[in-house]
């Protein structure tokens, strides 16, 4: 080993940087606050003490700056879907999108008839979990949360993609 | 609860019932009182009920529908008689149909007139009544003489030109610019009629019958559904 040879006490874990990245993105995928409709009221409760967000590391912030993941909850309306575009654009990389509901999802209810709703918010911004449900269930989002922490940890940050 | 008590209690409520509140206040234990109190309440309202006979109630609505319609009909009378000439075909017992040219001068003076006196709009809204016609309601009441009134002023689509009455109702504000964002009806001399819920650059008056949403907004497809779905 070297340079670094015997250099460290026991309570020391090796490990590759690359995985130490990923596994500490992972655990703390702060979540922009913010909502759009009825789904808003699901990511509340389900950031709130009941279901408590926090005990896997994921909490709100309030600028786009500060977050990881842009929780879409609710229905985006053609006015809105600019500003979803644009605030997803104010976020730091990494960033990460999370559809919550069937509006966000796909259109939901208004996916035929409703001129102003975008059909689906992956038509303006890359999603990375999708959540169904009308509104999803607080423990529907947390799956898709989990889900998302999963996504990430296998990601390798530092090493370069061969084939 | 013993016998005794009911018989004071019923003695003291029919008492009361008389006029004679003394021999419910006389009473001396606190809980016989207040349940003697109570009962008097009861028996108050079994008797304005039971004087209520339902056969009166019908009566009662029946005049009111009466009222309604002598209250429509004067004032149409009444606006007829003060500005020539501003109202629109047959006289309506529901509602009072406008030509569009008086109504601000109209709308002033509903506002103002000591035996009118609407001094609330409590809603305005559009419709589009098909073939090149659309209209605009108004539903006024008075909070001083608990009447009401509907308007109702029909334009053609091509020239949908009616006046506004944003500074004699302040609240017709937001209601204009909503009727105008979805109907396209110009409120002439509104100091701000923009679009209230679409953004300002949208093309068409969503409920119009004769409607198509634009194809693309900033470059976001509008209508079509994704691909592969139904």
């Amino acid at each position: 080993m070297g340079l670094l040879e015997n250099k460290f006490t026991d309570n020391i874990i090796v490990e590759k940087l690359d995985k130490l990245l990923s596994w500490s993105r992972s655990t703390s995928p702060w979540f922009f606050q913010f909502g759009t409709a009825c789904c808003a009221i699901e990511m509340m409760a389900a950031a709130a003490s009941r279901h408590d967000l926090m005990r896997i590391g994921i909490i709100p912030r309030s600028s786009p700056r500060q977050a990881d993941v842009m929780i879409v909850a609710g229905t985006v309306t053609m006015k809105m879907a600019l500003r979803v575009k644009k605030l997803y654009e104010q976020m730091a990389d990494p960033k990460y999108v999370v559809a919550m509901g069937s509006c966000a999802t796909s259109g939901g209810p208004y996916w035929q008839h409703g001129y102003h709703v975008l059909k689906g918010v992956d038509i303006v911004i890359p999603v990375d979990v999708y959540v169904p449900g009308c509104p999803p269930r607080p423990e529907a989002l947390i799956e898709g949360l989990l889900k998302l922490q999963e996504q990430i940890l296998e990601e390798r940050p530092l090493t370069r993609k061969t084939g | 609860m013993s016998e005794d008590k009911e018989k004071i209690i019923s003695e003291a409520v029919e008492k009361a019932l008389q006029g004679d509140m003394d021999t419910i206040n006389n009473i001396e234990d606190r809980v016989t009182r207040s349940k003697a109190k109570a009962a008097l309440v009861k028996a108050k309202r079994a008797k304005v009920v039971s004087d209520e006979d339902s056969t009166k109630e019908d009566n009662a609505s029946e005049s009111k529908v009466e009222e309604k319609i002598n209250f429509n009909q004067t004032l149409c009378k009444k606006i007829s008689e003060k500005f020539s000439d501003s109202i629109d075909g047959d006289q309506n017992n529901d509602w009072i149909q406008l030509k569009p040219e008086n109504w601000l001068k109209i709308a002033k003076w509903l506002k103002s007139d000591e035996e009118l006196f609407f001094d609330s709009l409590q809603c305005n809204t559009g419709m589009d009544l098909g073939e090149g016609v659309l209209e605009s309601r108004y539903n006024l009441h008075s909070m001083k003489h608990l009447h009401k009134v509907e308007i109702r002023i029909k334009v053609s689509a091509e020239k949908p030109d009616i006046p506004s009455v944003e500074q004699v109702w302040r609240v017709a504000d937001w209601f204009e610019r909503e009727t105008y964002d979805m109907f396209g009806i110009n409120f002439i001399g509104h100091r701000d009629l923009r679009r209230i819920l679409l953004p300002d650059d949208w093309e068409g008056w969503p409920l119009r019958k004769d409607y198509e949403e634009q194809e693309t907004y900033h470059g976001i497809i509008v209508p079509k559904v994704k691909e592969g779905w139904e």
